[in-house]
């Protein structure tokens, strides 16, 4: 057995995790080739689009010396974490059930949440990469303005970001630990989160009485964040109403979160449907 | 905790509620435990014995044993694992147990053997070192050893069956809990899986088993005990001698006809 402090072995966990869904992604040789020109279509697309977005209202609206296809790169790119928060822990759980080896992994000395937390680095990771070559491609091709970003500042929104919207995935995880099919809470979140989150237009075109509700949402206070870093420049300082929004999110959201799972897994325990689909 | 029980149970009942569907699922989003699996199963299993379930479909085999493993909690009663209650302290249980069932899917099918028998010595908290040097130890007791270089994707069912068995051993598990073993393995394959079971693991470790199993000339060969379970009850629990004996039958089989028409029938 390994006397190791708990928190080296969770960490060592979440690293065998990561390394079983790396070592399972790389024996698929052409999906990866497929995602980095997948991301140059949709960049392009994007470029395209934003040449017919032409509005007095959005110009005023942008951020100083930004133009709209920058503005909307971000806004889907990183839109794209809280999507994969909300999916990510469902799926891997739907995938244990699916291939079998959801009791196997339940039966050893590793908790679900690490199971889940291990089994959501990879996606995280995978996302990461695309962004990036999502971000690499607007760059080469159309553009998007690299100089200047204050990249750490961008890494701890993201950080930040990737904290809070986990607890939403936490929750919509429970829900469907216990429901199985159908998850409002991923509906809800999704959809209030495209509405007024600020992905493709800036959240001052919204109607004044919609606004208070874009503030509900942890995708504002991360786009804004992010913009403010990679296309305003933002030093770390102009970034902290962001951040601490973000943090604030996670402070209430994980516990809430991790309560709400422990009672379903329980829950799934006593009625028998854990392994059910 | 009982002392010298490798496994205790007492009045065990576990129900489960009713499976809903339509409109009657959206209306009852949580039902109430009203189907009953097991009902009042009181056993003890000391350690180093082979113990058998045997029973229809339906009686209650996999659910007891998946409250062994922490896998579901009882409704009622006390089960204990290796003098850990399953239900408060399931870390614990989950350190004696190993556990494998007959399906052929719980491995991860593009990792070759060892991949996986590492990330589950690893989740076990077994470090690296640790876990390639017990791989090797299993390796020629249990014929992995060719196994463990290629995808599980390319094995056979009965050699996914041995590496089942060796993940099972990997954290030296004083109770080796199996759900139907053989189930898929065919009749020679299942007859080495056997010798296997008795020379490697019970022979050669006194590791305490306990299984299920539709295969009597499996129970026969194995148990030192059998547990006779019908509708979650248990109906008798003896050596295959006393079962016989009990029922005043030739078999096995003619045993558990009997005692099966023996039992009253109620409704659940």
């Amino acid at each position: 057995m390994n006397d190791s402090p708990q928190f080296l072995l969770t960490l060592r966990k979440l690293e065998l995790l990561f390394r079983r869904d790396f070592a399972v992604a790389s024996s698929y040789r052409a999906a990866f080739l497929i995602e980095i020109f997948q991301a140059l279509f949709g960049s392009a697309s994007f470029y395209f689009l934003s040449q017919f977005v032409q509005s007095p209202t959005l110009e005023k609206a942008l951020p100083r010396g930004t133009d709209y296809f920058s503005f909307a790169l971000v806004g889907i790119a990183f839109f794209d974490y809280l999507s994969m928060a909300l999916t990510t822990f469902d799926a891997s759980l739907q995938e244990a059930r699916q291939n079998g080896t959801l009791e196997n992994l339940l039966v050893t000395q590793t908790s679900l949440p690490v199971i889940l937390a291990g089994s959501s680095l990879y996606p995280f990771v995978l996302l990461s990469l695309r962004t990036a070559i999502y971000i690499g491609w607007g760059a080469l091709l159309f553009g998007f303005p690299l100089r200047g970003a204050n990249w750490p500042g961008a890494l701890l929104v993201l950080a930040a970001s990737i904290l809070a919207f986990s607890g939403l995935g936490v929750l919509s995880a429970s829900y469907l630990l216990v429901f199985k099919r159908g998850n409002p809470v991923n509906w809800a979140i999704l959809g209030l989160s495209t509405v007024v989150g600020g992905m493709m237009y800036p959240i001052s075109v919204l109607p004044p009485w919609l606004r208070y509700f874009a503030w509900l949402t942890p995708v504002t206070y991360s786009l804004e964040g992010m913009r403010a870093a990679i296309l305003g420049h933002a030093p770390i300082r102009e970034l902290l109403p962001s951040i601490g929004g973000l943090l604030l999110f996670a402070a209430v959201l994980l516990p809430i979160s991790f309560a709400i799972f422990s009672w379903a897994l329980r829950r799934t325990k006593i009625t028998g449907t854990l392994t059910h689909f | 905790m009982v002392k010298n029980s490798a496994l205790h149970l007492e009045n065990v009942e576990k129900y489960f509620p009713p499976s809903l569907s339509g409109w009657r699922a959206f209306v009852h989003p949580v039902s109430r435990l009203t189907v009953p699996a097991l009902r009042g199963v009181s056993f003890e299993v000391p350690p180093g014995e082979v113990f058998a379930l045997v029973g229809a479909n339906g009686a209650g085999k996999s659910t007891l044993l998946r409250i062994l493993t922490t896998l579901l909690i009882p409704t009622r009663g006390r089960a204990q694992v290796g003098g850990f209650d399953v239900a408060r302290e399931p870390a614990k249980v989950r350190l004696q147990i190993g556990y494998h069932t007959g399906g052929d899917a719980c491995f991860y099918a593009r990792l070759t053997g060892r991949e996986n028998l590492v990330l589950f010595a690893g989740l076990n908290n077994i470090s690296l070192a640790a876990a390639s040097r017990r791989i090797d130890e299993l390796s020629e007791p249990f014929g992995i050893g060719e196994l463990l270089e290629r995808q599980v994707r390319t094995l056979s069912t009965g050699n996914i069956h041995r590496l089942g068995l060796a993940r099972a051993m990997l954290h030296r598990p004083s109770i080796l809990i199996l759900d139907e073993p053989t189930r898929s393995l065919d009749p020679l394959a299942a007859a080495e899986f056997r010798r296997f079971l008795l020379e490697q693991i019970v022979g050669a470790h006194g590791t305490t088993m306990i299984f299920a199993s539709h295969t009597l000339a499996e129970v026969e060969q194995l148990a030192g005990r059998i547990a006779v379970l019908e509708g979650g009850r248990l109906l008798a629990c003896d050596t295959l001698a006393g079962l016989k004996a009990a029922a005043g039958a030739g078999t096995l089989e003619e045993s558990l006809e009997i005692l099966t028409r023996r039992a009253p029938r109620e409704n659940p």
